[in-house]
């Protein structure tokens, strides 16, 4: 199996009237072995930006740590957080410093900007940021996951119902991989609150 | 006047050499297929069986006990990491008192079987009595021994009762035939054995062994990626086989495990 497809993933984020939602699955594989099902793939930044990595879980929690320390350093020097629309710059240009030996990850990058405008993007494993405005995929259970988005998605959705289709659209594509699913965690993240959900899956 | 023959013309292919159809009991051993006709016949082969990519998915037990024979399987059916399907009949039914598990190809799992089928019909007709289990898997297995090294894919068990009580044994494509009490194939097994073999008695009543097939194959999905979707048992006795259950692993995770409602707690504390 290819490196991508070593560990197994499966991350999604949706945009929502003033809000956004990223979602990820939980397992954590060795090939076809599950190893854990309690595995952290979406991480916070800070109160209105999430990251989630897909792709060689060992990657994913390096990018992570480099990443919050990127952001402590910011946060020290110009005494603010990050904007969305900086953070993704930063991680893209990270990225490919390691051009000829790239991390194997993949992320997607959820956060609330200016004016609580929400903003999401993903990028490939060398740093081409693709921003969206309705949602964006990563993962082993990507072209599952494009095509429940692209079925279940509406503009300007209020948290409590894109919750709902984060999560339909993420369970029912996980359930058409082998390599990605054994649960799911939600994050939906308005201008004055996270909610921070577990979804109950198919264990297969 | 010629007569019109067609009629006693049988659509069983013969084996080429008619004078040994005697001891074939009138029944061919290799029925016979078109080979391709190329120039580089090895690479052919080797390119069509890489095509084929024989990945045994799947996870199937079977084990006999006092009370018979049990057989379970999952019904997952995967091509690379993409599931294609939850739904796979794994168990085929060879006649009222033999089944048999597929794992490895489907197709050929699906093929095989039923071949067999008929040639124990065949043997029924002929001899005027059922065919052992035995004689059920060597039939098999010698067929295929005769395709060996094609990149057929076939990860059997044959289970039923005959005339000496209840029969297991074991095929694979490379044409081995091994009998035995227990036995779990395909990639979900390290993690069915275990469960199957720390619970195994030989007295078992019924409900106790299909509820220890059923664990088996539940924990087997819940390890292995390749395996999953529903948990079929059968249990094959001195009147035949019947289907006992088929659970939903999804259902029966929850089943086992029932999830005791709580929030979850918010783990990424940093000091910011």
């Amino acid at each position: 199996m290819q490196i991508f497809e070593y560990n197994g993933s499966a991350v999604v984020a949706m945009v929502g009237k003033n809000c956004f939602a990223i979602a990820s699955d939980r397992r954590l594989g060795v090939q076809l072995q599950t190893i854990a099902t309690d595995f952290q793939r979406i991480s916070k930044i800070h109160d209105h930006l999430f990251i989630g990595l897909s792709g060689l879980a060992t990657d994913v929690q390096t990018l992570y740590q480099r990443l919050v320390f990127r952001h402590k350093l910011y946060q020290l020097r110009e005494e603010r957080d990050m904007k969305p629309e900086t953070f993704a710059s930063l991680v893209s240009a990270i990225l490919y410093e390691k051009r000829f030996g790239p991390y194997l990850c993949q992320p997607v990058i959820a956060g609330l900007g200016d004016d609580n405008k929400p903003f999401i993007c993903t990028m490939d494993s060398i740093g081409a940021k693709e921003l969206a405005k309705d949602f964006v995929v990563s993962g082993t259970a990507s072209e599952s996951l494009y095509g429940a988005c692209e079925a279940m998605f509406k503009p300007d959705m209020e948290a409590e119902e894109l919750f709902e289709t984060i999560s339909q659209a993420l369970l029912s594509s996980v359930d058409r991989d082998c390599l990605s699913g054994w649960g799911g965690h939600v994050y939906v993240v308005t201008p004055n609150e996270i909610k921070e959900k577990i979804l109950k899956g198919r264990m297969d | 006047m010629k007569l019109d023959t067609s009629g006693f013309e049988t659509t069983m292919p013969v084996i080429g050499f008619g004078s040994n159809s005697e001891m074939l009991d009138g029944v061919s051993s290799v029925p016979s297929f078109d080979l391709p006709r190329t120039t580089d016949f090895d690479g052919f082969q080797k390119k069509s069986v890489e095509m084929v990519k024989p990945a045994k998915g799947t996870t199937t037990l079977a084990f006999i006990f006092k009370e018979g024979v049990m057989v379970a399987a999952d019904s997952r059916a995967s091509m690379g990491g993409y599931i294609s399907s939850q739904s796979v009949k794994k168990i085929i039914e060879i006649n009222p008192y033999m089944l048999g598990t597929m794992a490895g190809g489907a197709a050929d799992c699906q093929f095989w079987h039923r071949n067999l089928g008929i040639k124990c019909r065949l043997h029924e007709l002929a001899n005027k009595r059922r065919i052992s289990v035995s004689g059920a898997s060597k039939l098999l297995a010698n067929m295929l021994y005769s395709y060996r090294g094609m990149g057929l894919s076939v990860g059997t068990m044959i289970a039923g009762w005959d005339e000496t009580g209840p029969g297991l044994y074991y095929v694979d494509n490379e044409g081995g035939r091994l009998k035995g009490d227990r036995f779990s194939v395909g990639s979900g097994s390290p993690y069915a054995y275990g469960v199957l073999d720390s619970g195994y008695k030989f007295d078992m009543s019924i409900e106790e062994a299909s509820e220890l097939a059923r664990r088996s194959i539940y924990h087997a999905t819940f390890r292995d990626g390749a395996s999953g979707g529903v948990a079929s048992v059968y249990h094959v006795g001195p009147q035949g086989w019947t289907k006992l259950s088929g659970d939903d692993v999804g259902e029966l995770h929850y089943h086992y495990y029932p999830v005791a409602p709580a929030t979850a707690e918010h783990v990424m504390e940093e000091a910011a």
